[in-house]
């Protein structure tokens, strides 16, 4: 082709009609959000930390249940026993906080047999006699005293009725309790302080990859050539959506297999409260994600290098930081004034709310209210964070100040 | 037709555009010249909506280019930009999504580029392993993938060897026999001068000439005569009256001559000198056009 060509004119022949269709807004995010996931799903590191995670979930329930089992109950062989003895061993087993079975074996040859295999904790021979024997493989204070006990009320009975003495039913102790159910309360909070241990870690996890799904469009310059297709909102609502469905599903999964696991293992004993404690943990990881997404990702856009990305998020997850120490805090004390305090605190309250939740400490209306609290600021992050990102985007090179970015022109 | 209308912008106080404009036709290779932080990007992003301009619009067939308009336009950034740790199949597909394709065509769209582009082989691989020249490619490929209706290219053949050039501005006049208007920025005149219908000088703000690049030298030629006489002794033409000497190079001699001054007379100068071998009228090449336009006046800050 030489200098002189003149341009052809009109519609010379152009070929097939346009093979696309402008997309929607919503399709252009869709996009954005399904590369984020395809991208994170394929990456060997997640993929890894993901199952490390959940076998860490696994591996606390096992340590649950080698921790509690032992004290679970205990097996006492009797020969020559009676109706009588077993019940008054089952209800001695209830004062010291054991489940008591009995299994009557026929001798002492039997008793030893069963002691050596450790198919009974304990045999007791001849309860009722003179001189009773306990066989046991070696020393277990416990178990000695609650025998004694048993073979000693059995004793004073037995003397007392000999002796003609007509015993009245002892009253029965009605027991008030003021807090009702502590127990289940306290089970309710362990659970609580697990899932936001597991929420705090996804929050870091999934903040960290909005930031660095930022700063990497910014530092490799794709991201003008992604602007020419969309605007900064799409851009960024597509990434936080992408990530956070991930991050949502993998909540899901590792709640799905804690709860499974622990009623496998039946290490709690209120399903319905640990299901309910869950669930309320789910949701408030919904929140915080929408939260701290949008903080991490505004506070990214400032930077252009990987390299300057701790400080501009390190002062953004210093509330996430406190909200995770205080949570601890809540756990021993759930009324304390810095618990409540700070479980409306937006921010904070994805991780101090649940725990008060689960210890009972929550009114309806708490909850509600630290809700509303952390919508509304999620829709000010939202302003705000995207007016930054919008104007920080395009911005590559140095560091921009928030204010210049907040005052740029968006385009 | 691709419009760029009266185009100002200013950041703080450095006016930097003040009334670009320019139009393209379909089918046409425009070629844009300037020198450093003249404006030419600036004008592109404008018209990529990455920059907003104080003044003026773009128009692709006589409308405002929006943010529909621009999925039909195939954009290369002067800074380069692509997903690094993307694979470069993959990667071309996204673009030709993100620009409107289906998921079907833009995953053929894609494949075809890269073997059009001779990246077949590369299609596997991460971006970030491929050298930069092939890079290049991909930007390209990002550009072309959607059969844009109109191409925005800011510095495509910066970096290029000889080879790529080559195969790059192949593919460029493919795009143009399609009809398709294509944009480019460029410093290398040469390349611009060969490739393009027509061309625009920024400078100062403005479009200071632009035309085809027939008309730009017929604008600025009828100044200069060369004639080759190897005999003349050096500054045979210096007594002439109305002739300026520009250069004189063993009887190789570029005249400037004033306006409505007889050429014949310097012909027949010449001839007294012995032989001549060549006289006649000299075309300005582009370089010297772009020197002369971009000089004409207070020198440009060069960013």
């Amino acid at each position: 082709m030489t200098a002189s060509t003149q341009a052809p004119t009109q519609a010379s022949a152009r070929t097939p009609p346009p093979a696309t269709r402008p997309n929607s807004a919503a399709a252009q995010v869709r996009l954005v959000a399904g590369r984020e996931i395809s991208t994170r799903i394929r990456d060997k590191g997640f993929l890894i930390g993901s199952a490390v995670l959940i076998l860490l979930i696994l591996g606390m329930l096992v340590f649950q249940v080698v921790l509690s089992s032992g004290s679970d109950d205990t097996r006492i062989g009797v020969v020559d026993g009676n109706a009588a003895v077993d019940q008054a061993l089952q209800a001695q087993g209830e004062a010291f906080g054991t489940d008591v079975e009995v299994v009557a074996l026929d001798d002492e040859a039997a008793a030893r047999t069963a002691v050596e295999a450790e198919d009974v904790d304990a045999a007791l021979l001849a309860p009722s006699g003179a001189q009773p024997e306990l066989l046991v493989m070696s020393g277990d204070a416990q178990l000695e005293a609650l025998v004694q006990s048993t073979v000693q009320g059995l004793s004073i009975d037995d003397q007392l009725t000999a002796a003609g003495v007509q015993l009245t039913p002892p009253p029965q102790v009605d027991v008030v309790a003021l807090e009702e159910d502590a127990e289940e309360n306290t089970e309710a909070t362990v659970v609580a302080v697990v899932g936001v241990l597991v929420l705090y870690s996804l929050l870091i996890l999934f903040g960290q990859f909005v930031a660095q799904g930022v700063v990497e469009e910014k530092s490799s310059r794709v991201v003008e050539l992604l602007l020419a297709t969309m605007r900064p909102w799409q851009l960024l609502a597509g990434k936080i959506i992408g990530l956070g469905l991930l991050g949502f599903l993998q909540m899901l999964v590792i709640a799905v297999v804690g709860v499974v696991g622990a009623l496998a293992f039946d290490v709690v004993s209120v399903p319905g409260r640990l299901i309910g404690t869950v669930v309320t943990v789910i949701a408030w990881f919904v929140v915080g994600y929408a939260f701290y997404a949008s903080v991490f990702a505004a506070a990214a856009s400032l930077v252009s290098r990987q390299e300057d990305l701790g400080s501009v998020i390190t002062p953004a997850s210093i509330l996430l930081v406190l909200g995770f120490v205080i949570s601890f805090q809540a756990a021993q004390d759930p009324n304390s004034t810095l618990a409540t305090v700070t479980s409306f605190v937006p921010g904070m309250s994805p991780m101090v709310m649940p725990v008060r939740q689960a210890a009972g400490a929550a009114a309806w209306w708490e909850v509600a209210v630290a809700v509303v609290l952390m919508v509304l600021a999620i829709a000010a992050i939202v302003r705000i964070g995207g007016r930054v990102y919008a104007g920080a985007l395009l911005r590559t090179g140095g560091k921009v100040k928030f204010r210049e970015a907040l005052k740029a022109e968006r385009v | 037709m691709l419009e760029f209308d009266g185009l100002y912008k200013a950041y703080g106080s450095n006016q930097v555009l003040q009334g670009v404009g320019f139009t393209v036709a379909p089918g046409q290779m425009f070629g844009f010249c300037g020198s450093n932080g003249a404006g030419k990007t600036t004008t592109m992003r404008i018209a990529m909506g990455l920059a907003r301009s104080d003044a003026g619009e773009v128009r692709w067939n006589g409308a405002r280019v929006d943010e529909e308009a621009r999925r039909r336009i195939g954009y290369m950034p002067e800074e380069r930009g692509l997903y690094p740790k993307m694979k470069v199949g993959e990667q071309l597909a996204y673009f030709a999504r993100l620009h409107g394709m289906a998921a079907g065509p833009a995953t053929s769209a894609a494949a075809e580029w890269a073997d059009r582009l001779g990246l077949a082989e590369r299609r596997n691989d991460r971006v970030e392993k491929l050298s930069l020249g092939n890079q290049q490619r991909v930007q390209l490929a990002a550009a072309l993938v959607s059969e844009p209706d109109v191409l925005i290219l800011d510095e495509p053949f910066s970096g290029l060897d000889p080879v790529g050039v080559d195969s790059l501005a192949e593919a460029l006049l493919d795009q143009c026999r399609r009809g398709v208007p294509v944009v480019f920025s460029s410093h290398q005149l040469d390349l611009v001068e060969r490739l393009c219908d027509a061309v625009g000088i920024l400078a100062r703000g403005t479009i200071v000439a632009s035309g085809t690049v027939a008309e730009l030298k017929a604008a600025g030629s009828g100044r200069q005569l060369r004639v080759v006489a190897p005999q003349a002794r050096p500054g045979w033409a210096a007594g002439l009256p109305g002739v300026r000497v520009v250069s004189e190079q063993r009887g190789d001699t570029v005249l400037e001559v004033a306006q409505g001054y007889d050429d014949q007379q310097v012909l027949a100068a010449a001839l007294t000198t012995g032989p001549v071998t060549h006289f006649a009228w000299r075309e300005p090449t582009l370089v010297e056009l772009f020197r002369g336009a971009v000089t004409a006046a207070p020198a440009e800050v060069a960013a």
